[in-house]
């Protein structure tokens, strides 16, 4: 009997994927294609993870969004997989070598499968709690922030299929489970205590996920660059590299999508405005996969980005609130150096989204052992937890699917030796 | 001409608040192919669908149109139920008046309802001349093969064959562990190779499913996803494989920088395989040494960075800075390549093993002193602007990984991609593992450089993704699509009117086309379960003679002419 | 005058996409124009603008993925080359380029399609009217 042939016919439990972003998207399919059963538990209202914030994908250029509107598609139509968007586990439990799960299953208080997305709602809505859910989700469907609603009861009138339903409440299912694959990438971490870097301090100073949507086809300025603070073209953007990783005060490992990230943001920032300046503050330059390095050659070179290698000491905005002082020591020239910019984007501050979860809901969710850094520690046993993504290591869209997809073939070879 | 059923959907208001259905109804009527106008309140709510499909049964029509919201939206599922209820896709056509039509112009109702007409009749039109593309289906044998058997390969091997499928596992060498065999230990956990090794080995030699096929090498690749058949030299005599699926593990090759800071010439200039290999013989005697990194990589001959090479420095380093007292170890590098959290903390665990590092630019290299044996290196410090002169007695050279020769020609073998440098590629950054033809998949440094252990994961996530076809009993061409459903057919020649001029062979981005000899003439042949359907073949095609049933020239010049 | 009439075919990965986005926030858009989605703009025959051009169709716009975004290993570019020198041709005959519209950016945004429609609207109100001869 093979290994599917033994999931098929002895109804193996299902596996739990936690997460829906790419990583677990890609071991649901898997999994699923080869007749496993899952379970995909994602805490947003929404699947595509953060890959779906992305505008293009490094080194290709290729749009984020269509590939992964295909895949998200595949998983929500496939008969073995079962979605639970706005959902968390809250329990598991070990007993006798057998998982049981119970997820939290948050109200879906628009149904989905009914919602017509007319947007009625959104307009009788009177606290705007109403808004339409990720852009290019299919079918496509309206949710309601709960932190806003009033639970006046407008967009239960008027809604004409019927698809809201205010009374729901949270809903527990159990379920037995074999083993569980954790796939909760990441999380932007909170560095305004890292004063150096000014984070926070003013408006222009971002993120770079921050930046991504500011300035993405999707986003708030639909691929426009413009400053957040008055609204002008910049004249020049920063970089800054490693803000906040490779720093024993906060994320002591590389982030190592960072800097691919920042190329691609300033190769962007190129294309759609020439004239401004983009230079990027680096220590190492980690462009390790298929054409990373020559893309970051060709952004040096034809789109002219000024690369410097020195961390700033100390970035603040300026007295008159006019531009972003950054003081730095150009490590090759060994010059010290301050320079005004427009926009400071800080680049590397992620890190693995259990570590923000454990401390601030203790005993409420179900969380894999982890290191001090938040990377889930794998245990292989009769019950496994396994993990792939950037919860395992810091990895980037092809390495997350890779280790997907990997998670997946030991859970196939798992059942085949417990046959 | 077919007789045709059109459902209107109201959308509870959402479309005839703007598009007077009344008119429609009546244009519509004028049509003779319209057997039956029936407006519904809501077509995708499961009641309106049963009531449609009772419509449908007791009508005299052949084909249906719905004329609703797009496909985005809610009308493949309203396809979908159809499909469930038994009437047949093809059968099925959809209108958007909704996002498209209605939607867009509120703001003026009369023109509106025109264009709803008009697209309706478009949709009309292309229900009548759309037709139906053949489909093929291949009986899947359910066996794998796998070139190569290094890491990637045997990590590949094992996990099918646990999995149940029968593996044959084609190796150019003698012995099975690649390039894995000739190193003491691996990084990041400082494991020796050989335990490594370990268990792959003994799998391939116990498990029945596994066969071995040392010193081969393949010389022609014929068949399709499901069903290859791979003729290949076994120990200098032919023979042949069938396979379902094939996994391309083939690795790379070492670089061997031949002038490069003496190597070749001066004795105690090596690369980091030959320190490999004194170390696993025991013949190292070095207590000084300095590497030197980005030797041949990461310049105008070879832009890139082979991942690597960087990780191994750092373990050979810390090596003999922790087993050798009093000695004193130098890396040379251009930035110390250690993405991640493991790396990262095996770059400062070697400096804090007392390891020195030194960074240089590229247009300032290391300078060799000595002429047939090294005394020292002199390099220019990139970061403190001094000149030093660093003593030593053994000088390693990190190169990189390069792609093996034969690549070019087996990846036309296979129908697949090689990038730029001539590294196996996928052609889709989110299915980095998946080619241009389905069913062969690449892993390992045969796609790119990396570690031992990424090659073993690289292999069972290959795997894993065999698995999906390998369980098939049969194949259809037409589920050969990443998103089920949403493959729109596949191109078709009429062998009459082809005149063989291979235009379409030269536009296909998927090598589906070729030119065959068929009763004296020559004429285009399309391989179904590699076309996709993109259409690029229908465009140049001088006489029209390719054409996409789903989407084919009739239907898209009546529906021009319907447009307006 | 009347409005001029458009014929858009769009790629269903980008221009669709687009086309359905602006739809969904119904955003206002000028009517007179026809959208036929293809798999992908390489499928756009040179025949088929040609005929609509003689039908009486006063522009086309042909949307396809940006360089570099193709679903079917970059085929689009084949697609812009050809329909390049379709242009090159529609020039030398005195139909003139600009009513073949050539939008390979990625036109998968709502605002995209709209500002694409709006301009390419604007742009034909000032040709002269185009004799139908079929």
């Amino acid at each position: 009997m093979t290994g599917f042939e033994h999931i098929q016919k002895t109804g193996r439990d299902a596996v739990l994927v936690v997460g829906g972003g790419v990583a677990g998207i890609t071991a649901s399919l898997d999994l699923a294609d080869a007749g496993q059963s899952v379970h995909l538990v994602e805490s947003s209202s929404y699947l595509g993870g953060q890959v779906s914030k992305l505008d293009k994908l490094y080194p290709t250029d290729h749009c984020a969004f269509c590939p992964l509107w295909t895949d998200v598609k595949k998983c929500m139509e496939h008969p073995l997989i079962t979605v639970h968007t706005l959902s968390h586990v809250k329990e598991l439990n070990k007993e006798n070598g057998n998982y049981s799960a119970v997820i939290l299953r948050g109200p879906h208080y628009i149904d989905e499968k009914k919602c017509i997305f007319c947007g009625r709602c959104e307009k009788e809505c009177p606290a705007a709690a109403i808004h339409p859910d990720w852009e290019h989700l299919y079918p496509p469907s309206f949710v309601i922030d709960e932190t806003l609603c009033t639970k006046c009861g407008n967009c239960t009138k008027i809604c004409p299929s019927g698809a809201i339903d205010m009374d729901l409440k949270e809903e527990e299912i159990s379920l037995p489970v074999s083993d569980v694959i954790w796939a909760t990438g990441f999380k932007e971490a909170n560095i305004n205590h890292l004063k150096e870097y000014g984070s926070g301090t003013h408006p222009d100073i971002m993120t770079s996920m921050e930046f991504e949507e500011w300035t993405s086809e999707a986003g708030t300025n639909r691929g426009t660059i413009i400053k957040r603070s008055d609204g002008a073209i910049p004249a020049n953007i920063a970089f800054i590299q490693c803000a906040g990783a490779r720093d024993l005060r906060m994320i002591p490992s590389c982030s190592a999508v960072c800097c691919m990230h920042a190329f691609k943001q300033a190769e962007w920032v190129k294309r759609r405005d020439k004239r401004i300046d983009c230079s990027i503050f680096y220590t190492d330059l980690r462009t390790v996969g298929r054409d990373y390095y020559r893309y970051s050659l060709r952004d040096f070179e034809d789109a002219n980005i000024k690369l410097v290698r020195g961390r700033p000491g100390l970035i603040h905005p300026l007295p008159s609130g006019n531009g972003i002082a950054v003081q730095f020591e150009n490590t090759i020239t060994q010059k010290r150096e301050i320079r005004k910019f427009d926009i400071v984007i800080l680049n590397g501050n992620i890190q693995p989204s259990l570590i923000q979860l454990r401390p601030a809901q203790p005993g409420s969710m179900a969380v894999p052992r982890t290191d001090k850094e938040g990377f889930v520690i794998e245990e292989s046993g009769e019950t496994s937890d396994f993990a792939c993504g950037f919860g395992l290591e810091p990895a980037d869209v092809a390495d997350s699917v890779i280790q997907a997809s990997a998670a997946a073939m030991r859970i196939m070879n798992k059942a085949s030796d417990q046959r | 001409m077919a007789n045709i059923s059109v459902f209107l959907c109201k959308c509870f208001g959402e479309i005839d608040n703007t598009i007077n259905f009344d008119f429609l109804r009546e244009e519509l009527s004028k049509d003779p192919s319209v057997v039956l106008i029936s407006i519904v309140d809501s077509l995708c709510l499961e009641t309106d669908i049963e009531k449609t499909v009772s419509q449908i049964r007791e009508s005299n029509s052949d084909k249906v149109l719905i004329a609703a919201c797009s496909t985005l939206s809610r009308g493949n599922l309203v396809i979908e139920s159809l499909i469930k209820e038994g009437v047949e896709r093809h059968k099925i056509g959809l209108v958007d008046i909704r996002e498209g039509c209605a939607w867009i112009h509120g703001d003026n109702p009369e023109d509106a309802s025109k264009k709803a007409k008009d697209l309706i009749n478009m949709g009309i039109a292309a229900l009548q001349h759309k037709d139906m593309s053949d489909d093929m289906s291949v009986t899947v044998h359910p066996n794998a093969l796998i070139i190569g058997a290094g890491p990637a390969g045997l990590a590949a091997a094992m996990s099918l064959a646990r999995t149940g499928f029968k593996v044959n596992l084609l190796e150019r060498s003698k012995v099975p562990g690649g390039m894995l065999k000739l190193i003491s230990r691996c990084y990041p956990d400082n494991d020796d190779a050989s335990n490594k090794l370990g268990p792959y080995l003994r799998e391939v030699e116990n498990n029945p499913l596994i066969t071995f096929y040392p010193q081969s090498k393949i010389t022609s690749v014929e068949g399709d996803t499901g069903n290859f058949t791979v003729h290949f030299s076994f120990q200098e005599k032919d023979s042949f494989i069938q396979a379902g699926v094939i996994i391309v593990a083939t690795g790379a090759k070492i670089f061997f920088p031949t002038g490069l800071y003496g190597y070749g010439e001066i004795k105690n200039v090596i690369n980091q395989m030959e320190f490999e290999r004194q170390s696993l013989n025991g013949s190292l005697e070095t207590k000084k040494p300095v590497f030197i990194q980005c030797v041949g990589a990461r310049n105008r001959e070879r832009p890139y960075c082979s991942t690597i090479c960087c990780p191994i420095s750092l373990k050979n380093a810390s090596r003999i800075a922790e087993d050798i007292p009093g000695a004193s170890v130098f890396i040379l590098h251009r930035g110390i390549m250690t993405p991640g959290n493991t790396l990262e903390k095996y770059y400062r665990d070697t400096l804090s093993s007392g390891v020195q590092f030194i960074r240089f630019e590229e247009e300032q290299p290391p300078r060799i002193i000595g002429s047939d044996y090294v005394e020292a290196v002199e390099v220019y410090d990139a970061i403190t602007g001094i000149t030093r002169k660093i003593e030593t007695d053994l000088v390693v050279l990190s190169t990189p990984l390069v792609p093996n020769n034969d690549n070019v020609q087996l990846a036309e073998m296979l129908d697949i991609e090689v990038d730029r440098y001539g590294f196996f590629s996928e052609i889709y950054p989110m299915h980095p593992l998946e080619t241009k033809t389905d069913g062969i998949f690449i892993c390992g440094s045969a796609r790119w450089p990396v570690s031992s252990d990424h090659s073993i994961l690289q292999g069972k996530a290959a795997a894993m993704k065999a698995v999906s076809y390998l369980r098939q009993s049969k194949i259809a061409a037409s589920t050969l699509s990443r998103v089920p459903g949403l493959k729109s057919g596949h191109a078709r020649v009429v062998p009459e009117s082809c005149t063989g001029c291979g235009n379409c062979v030269a536009a296909c981005p998927f090598d589906a086309c070729h030119i065959e000899k068929l009763e004296g003439r020559y004429i285009s042949i399309v391989n179904m379960m590699k076309c996709k359907a993109c259409g690029s073949c229908v465009s140049v095609c001088p006489n029209g003679t390719m054409q996409i049933p789903e989407h084919n020239y009739r239907m898209v010049g009546e529906m021009i002419k319907m447009a307006f | 005058m009347n409005q001029p009439r458009i014929l858009i075919f769009a790629c269903k990965w980008c221009g669709f996409i687009g086309a359905d986005a602006a739809g969904k926030k119904r955003i206002s858009l000028p009517s007179r124009f026809r959208v036929i989605p293809m798999e992908c703009a390489s499928l756009v025959e040179t025949d088929a603008i040609l005929r609509a051009l003689a039908g009486g169709i006063d522009g086309i716009a042909v949307l396809g993925c940006h360089i570099g975004g193709c679903r079917y290993n970059n085929a689009n570019h084949t697609a812009i080359k050809r329909l390049e020198l379709l242009q090159d041709l529609l020039d030398t005959t005195g139909i003139g380029s600009s009513r073949l519209l050539l939008s390979f950016g990625t036109a998968h945004e709502d605002y995209q399609f709209e500002e694409i429609i709006k301009n390419f609207f604007d742009e034909l109100t000032l040709l002269p009217p185009l004799d139908p001869w079929l």
